[in-house]
C-alpha cells in the first residue's frame, strides 16, 4: 500500500454522478480477461447485447447477486463486513472493490488502514 | 415609498457587494474580461488575465468564468445540455423539494412539512447521512444581549472578518430554538441525543465579560453519530408526511424562461430520470465538494494532498447553483481538518512534543490540532503527525491545556490492546505505548533514527529551560525520558469545506447582479457567507452542525410560507 496517496475515493468519486456528464470513459487498452468467463458467464450478461463495453452499473451485478444475501454470507468477515457498512449499508457499488478485468482493490483501506481485506 | 428609498432597502450590503465583485459566476467572467487589462495592472498580475481571456474566447466558450487571479478557469464546470422531457420517466409535484438528506436537508424538510408544505427529499445515498456529534446554539434565555453580540463579534473575527455578519447574527439569535427543536424531533424518531448545554462550552461562558448560555446537542457517544441522529429525524419527517427518495441523486435543476427554478431532475438507481417539480422552491442541501478533485484544487488548493473523511461529496449543489447563475465565494475557501479519534479528544491540544511523519519536530506545539494541517499539507506528511510523551505525563501535563487521560484509559485508544473499545471509532484509534523510543517510532510509523535524534534534541532544549528551536513557553517543556513512552499517531483529514455559494438572509441563492434566483435556496455547507477564515473555528464547539440545523429549520419554514 502506498500510504502517501490521497484515498482512491477522491479520484474515483470524480467518475461519479456529475463527472459522467463531463467525462466519458475512454479505455486506452483492451480489458484483461473476464473473471466471470470461468463461471460460464458471457460478456453480454454484464455489458448487454451489443451494448457498449464500458463500466457496468451496480444494478447489473444485482441481476445475479443479491446484496442482502451477500451481506449475510460475509457477516462474519473480519475486521468488518465489506458488504454491509455504515456508509452505504448493503449498497456499496461493487465495482469500487471488485474489478472484472484487472486486480480488485480495497476501497476502504485508505481511510481505515487496518481494514486489510483481500478482495477477490 | 419613493424609488430612492426602495433602492436603499434592496441595495446589497457590504458583504454581498464584495462577493458580487470578487465571487465567481458564469456571468462575472464576461464583465471581468473586459476590464482585464486595467485589473491586471492594479493587481500586478502581468499578462495572465489577457492570456486566459484569449484561451476561452478561442474556444468560443466565453461562458467559462475565470478565477479572481484571471489565471485558472472553471472549465471543469461546463453547463450540461438540459435533460429533455422525453428522457424523463416520471414527473412528481410537491410544494418543496429538498436535495440531500443530511444535517441541513432533513431539518429543512421537516420544518417545511410542519409549516404545511408537501415535501420531497431526494437523496444520493441509500439512506439519510451525515457525520459528527455536536451541534450548538445560543440559549437566549440565559445569555446577556451584550454577550450574544460579543460572541457574534468573536465569530466574525474568527472568520478573519470575511463572513456575512447578518448570517452570524441570524445563527446567534435563532440557533437555541432550532437546536432544541432538532433534539426534540430527533428524540421522537428514537435518537440517542442529549443537550449538554453550557458545560460543553466552557471557554465561552463569558465573552468579553458578558454571560452566555448554550444549547449543545450531542448525538453519541461514538460510534453513534449525527448520521444516526439524522436518520431518526428523517423518521419523524416521514411521519409528518415528507416523502424520501433514496439512491436518487439530483443532477440538474429545472429552470423556466426567466431563470426561475421550478424543480430538479434526479437519477434513480435504475438509471432513469425523474422530475421533481417544486411549486414553492427547491432547497439544495448537498453538503460540500471535498470529493470533487477539480473543484477542490481550484477553490481550496491547500488541501490538495490531504486525505478526506467523507465520501461522494462531489459538490453537485455547487455545480447546479453555478449553472443557474449563482456565485461562488472567492478562491481560498474555509476548511475543517481534525483528528479527535486517534487518541482522546481532550488531549489533542495538549502541547506535548509533536513530530511530523518522519519524526522531526515541526512546530511550537501550542498550535491547536485544528490548525496543524497548515504545517502538514505537503504530500509526504499529508496531515500525519504524532504527539509524544513519557511515563510522567499525568503529573507533567497536569496543568497544561486539555484533560489528560490516565494510562489505563489510554488503552481504549490502543489498537494493540485486546478487548472491546468504548465511545470511540474502533477503526480510527491509533495510540501506542512502547518501552523504547525505537519501538515507539515503529508503532507510530516514524523513521526510528530521525525520531530518536529529535527526542534527544528536544530533551536538550527542555534541560536548557528555553525552547530555542520553536519558542514554546517554558511551562510546556517536559522531557521525554522515562519509559514507557506514549505516542498518538494523528492524521488530520478534511472533515468539511465550509464555504459555499452566495445567499441572502432567506438563504436564497443570488445571481451575479445580486438578485435572488427565484425558487432556489441553499443550506448547509453549500450556503456561503458564514465563514471566511483559513480554518473553521472551534470557538463554539459544534458551530458547523448547529448552523446547518438552524438554517435548515429557518429555510424550510420560510419556503413553506411562500
Ligand atoms: C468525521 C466528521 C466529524 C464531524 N464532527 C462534527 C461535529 O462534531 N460538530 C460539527 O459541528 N461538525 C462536525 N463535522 C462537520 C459536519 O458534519 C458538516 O459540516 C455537516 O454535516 C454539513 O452538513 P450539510 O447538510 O451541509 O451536509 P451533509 O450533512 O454532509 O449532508 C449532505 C447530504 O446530501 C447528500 N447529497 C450529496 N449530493 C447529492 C445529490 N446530488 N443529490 C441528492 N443528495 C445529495 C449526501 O448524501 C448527504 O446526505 C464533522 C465532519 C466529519 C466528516
Ligand atoms: C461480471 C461482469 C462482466 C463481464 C462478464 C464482462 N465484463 Fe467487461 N467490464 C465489466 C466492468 C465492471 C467493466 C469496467 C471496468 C472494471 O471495473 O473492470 C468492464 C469493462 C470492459 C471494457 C472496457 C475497457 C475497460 O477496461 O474499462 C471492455 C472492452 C470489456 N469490459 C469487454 C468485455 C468482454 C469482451 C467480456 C467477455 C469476455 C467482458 N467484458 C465480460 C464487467 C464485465
Ligand atoms: C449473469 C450473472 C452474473 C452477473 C451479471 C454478475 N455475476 Fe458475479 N458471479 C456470478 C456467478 C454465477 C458467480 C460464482 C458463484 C458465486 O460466487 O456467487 C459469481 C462470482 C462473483 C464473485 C466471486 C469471485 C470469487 O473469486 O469468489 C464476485 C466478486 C462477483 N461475482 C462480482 C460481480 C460483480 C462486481 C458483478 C457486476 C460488475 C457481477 N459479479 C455480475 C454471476 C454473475
Ligand atoms: C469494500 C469492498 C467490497 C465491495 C464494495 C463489494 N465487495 Fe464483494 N467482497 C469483498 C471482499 C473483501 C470479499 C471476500 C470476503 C471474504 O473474505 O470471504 C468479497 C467477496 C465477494 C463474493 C464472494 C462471496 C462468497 O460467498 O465467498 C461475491 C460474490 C461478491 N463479493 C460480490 C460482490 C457484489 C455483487 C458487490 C456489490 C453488491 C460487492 N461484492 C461489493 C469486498 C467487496
Ligand atoms: C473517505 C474515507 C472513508 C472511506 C473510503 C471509508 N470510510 Fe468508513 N469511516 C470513515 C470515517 C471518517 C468514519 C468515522 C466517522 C463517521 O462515521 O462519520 C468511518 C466509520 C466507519 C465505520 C464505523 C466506525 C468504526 O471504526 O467502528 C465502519 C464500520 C466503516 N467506516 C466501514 C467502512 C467500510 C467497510 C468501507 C469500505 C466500503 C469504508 N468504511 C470506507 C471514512 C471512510
Amino acid at each position: 500500500m502506498n500510504t502517501f496517496t490521497i484515498p482512491r475515493s477522491l479520484g474515483r468519486s470524480l467518475v461519479g454522478l456529475l463527472a459522467t456528464t463531463i467525462l466519458t470513459a475512454a479505455p486506452a487498452k483492451g480489458p484483461g480477461p473476464s473473471k466471470h468467463a470461468g463461471r460460464g458467464i458471457a460478456c453480454a450478461q454484464c455489458h448487454g447485447k451489443g451494448g457498449k463495453r464500458e463500466a457496468v452499473p451496480m444494478r447489473q451485478c444485482q441481476t445475479c447477486h443479491d446484496p442482502e444475501a451477500l451481506a449475510a454470507r460475509t457477516a462474519q468477515v473480519k475486521p468488518t463486513n465489506p458488504h454491509q457498512n455504515r456508509h452505504y449499508g448493503t449498497q456499496t457499488d461493487c465495482t469500487r472493490c471488485h474489478h472484472e478485468h484487472r486486480a480488485s482493490e480495497n476501497f476502504c483501506l485508505p481511510c481505515h488502514t487496518r481494514f486489510g481485506f483481500k478482495v477477490p | 415609498m419613493s424609488d430612492e428609498r426602495r433602492d436603499e432597502a434592496t441595495a446589497p450590503d457590504a458583504y454581498t457587494r464584495q462577493m458580487l465583485e470578487q465571487g465567481l459566476s458564469r456571468r462575472s467572467f464576461l464583465g471581468r474580461a473586459a476590464g482585464g487589462a486595467a485589473a491586471a495592472g492594479f493587481l500586478g498580475l502581468g499578462a495572465m488575465p489577457a492570456l486566459a481571456g484569449v484561451a476561452s474566447e478561442g474556444k468560443g466558450a466565453g461562458a467559462f468564468a475565470h478565477s479572481a487571479d484571471g489565471g485558472a478557469t472553471l472549465s471543469f464546470l461546463p453547463k450540461p445540455k438540459p435533460i429533455r422531457d422525453r428522457e424523463i420517466a416520471e414527473t412528481l409535484t410537491f410544494d418543496v423539494v429538498v436535495v440531500g438528506a443530511g444535517a441541513s436537508g432533513v431539518p429543512a424538510a421537516l420544518s417545511a412539512a410542519e409549516h404545511g408544505a408537501k415535501v420531497a427529499v431526494v437523496q444520493k445515498a441509500p439512506f439519510a447521512l451525515s457525520q459528527g456529534n455536536t451541534g450548538s446554539g445560543v440559549d437566549l434565555a440565559t445569555s446577556e444581549k451584550a454577550g450574544v453580540e460579543a460572541l457574534v463579534a468573536r465569530l466574525i473575527a474568527d472568520s478573519n472578518h470575511r463572513c456575512n455578519p447578518k448570517l452570524i447574527r441570524q445563527w446567534a439569535y435563532n440557533s437555541g430554538e432550532a437546536v432544541r427543536w432538532v433534539i426534540d424531533r430527533a428524540k421522537q424518531g428514537g435518537a440517542t441525543v442529549v443537550d449538554q448545554g453550557s458545560p460543553a462550552q466552557r471557554a465561552i461562558l463569558k465573552v468579553n465579560g458578558y454571560g452566555m448560555g448554550y444549547v449543545t446537542s450531542f448525538f453519541g457517544p461514538k460510534p453513534y453519530t449525527t448520521g444516526d441522529g439524522i436518520r431518526a429525524l428523517a423518521k419523524t419527517a416521514e411521519k409528518a408526511g415528507v416523502k424520501f427518495f433514496f439512491q436518487m441523486p439530483a443532477v440538474q435543476l429545472v429552470q423556466g424562461r426567466s431563470g426561475e427554478v421550478q424543480g430538479v431532475i434526479a437519477r434513480g438507481q435504475d438509471g432513469k430520470y425523474r422530475k421533481f417539480l417544486a411549486k414553492k422552491g427547491v432547497i439544495l442541501a448537498t453538503g460540500d465538494y471535498q470529493n470533487n478533485k477539480a473543484m477542490s484544487d481550484y477553490f481550496i488548493p491547500d488541501v490538495k494532498h490531504l486525505e478526506r473523511k467523507q465520501l461522494d461529496k462531489t459538490g453537485d449543489g455547487y455545480a447546479m447553483t453555478y449553472w443557474a447563475g449563482g456565485v461562488f465565494e472567492p478562491i481560498g475557501h474555509t476548511k475543517m481538518l481534525h483528528d479527535f479519534d486517534a487518541g482522546p479528544a481532550s488531549m489533542c491540544d495538549t502541547p506535548f512534543l509533536a513530530v511530523d511523519r518522519k519524526g522531526r519536530r515541526f512546530v511550537n506545539e501550542t498550535v491547536e490540532m485544528s490548525l496543524l494541517n497548515n504545517y502538514l499539507k505537503d504530500p509526504e506528511n499529508a496531515g500525519h503527525y504524532a504527539q509524544v510523551f513519557d511515563a510522567d505525563y499525568m503529573t507533567q501535563a497536569a496543568t497544561w491545556p486539555g484533560k489528560q487521560v490516565p494510562p489505563e484509559g489510554l488503552k481504549n485508544y490502543m489498537p494493540d490492546e485486546p478487548g472491546p473499545k468504548k465511545g470511540v471509532f474502533e477503526s480510527q484509534v491509533n495510540t501506542h505505548r512502547a518501552d523504547t523510543l525505537e519501538e515507539l517510532a515503529r508503532k507510530l510509523e516514524l523513521d526510528p533514527a530521525t525520531f530518536v535524534a529529535t527526542v534527544k534534541r528536544y530533551n536538550e532544549v527542555v534541560a536548557s529551560g528555553k525552547d530555542s528551536d520553536f519558542g514554546k513557553p517554558a511551562t510546556f517543556l517536559a522531557p521525554v525520558a522515562k519509559a514507557p513512552f506514549y505516542g498518538i499517531h494523528r492524521r488530520v483529514r478534511l472533515s468539511a469545506i465550509c464555504s459555499g455559494m452566495l445567499v441572502d438572509e432567506h438563504h436564497q441563492a443570488l445571481d451575479a447582479d445580486g438578485k435572488p434566483i427565484k425558487g432556489l435556496f441553499l443550506v448547509g455547507n453549500l450556503g456561503g457567507g458564514f465563514y471566511g477564515g483559513v480554518d473553521y473555528p472551534l470557538t463554539v464547539f459544534g458551530l458547523s452542525l448547529g448552523r446547518c440545523y438552524t438554517f435548515g429549520y429557518l429555510t424550510g419554514r420560510h419556503v413553506a410560507r411562500l
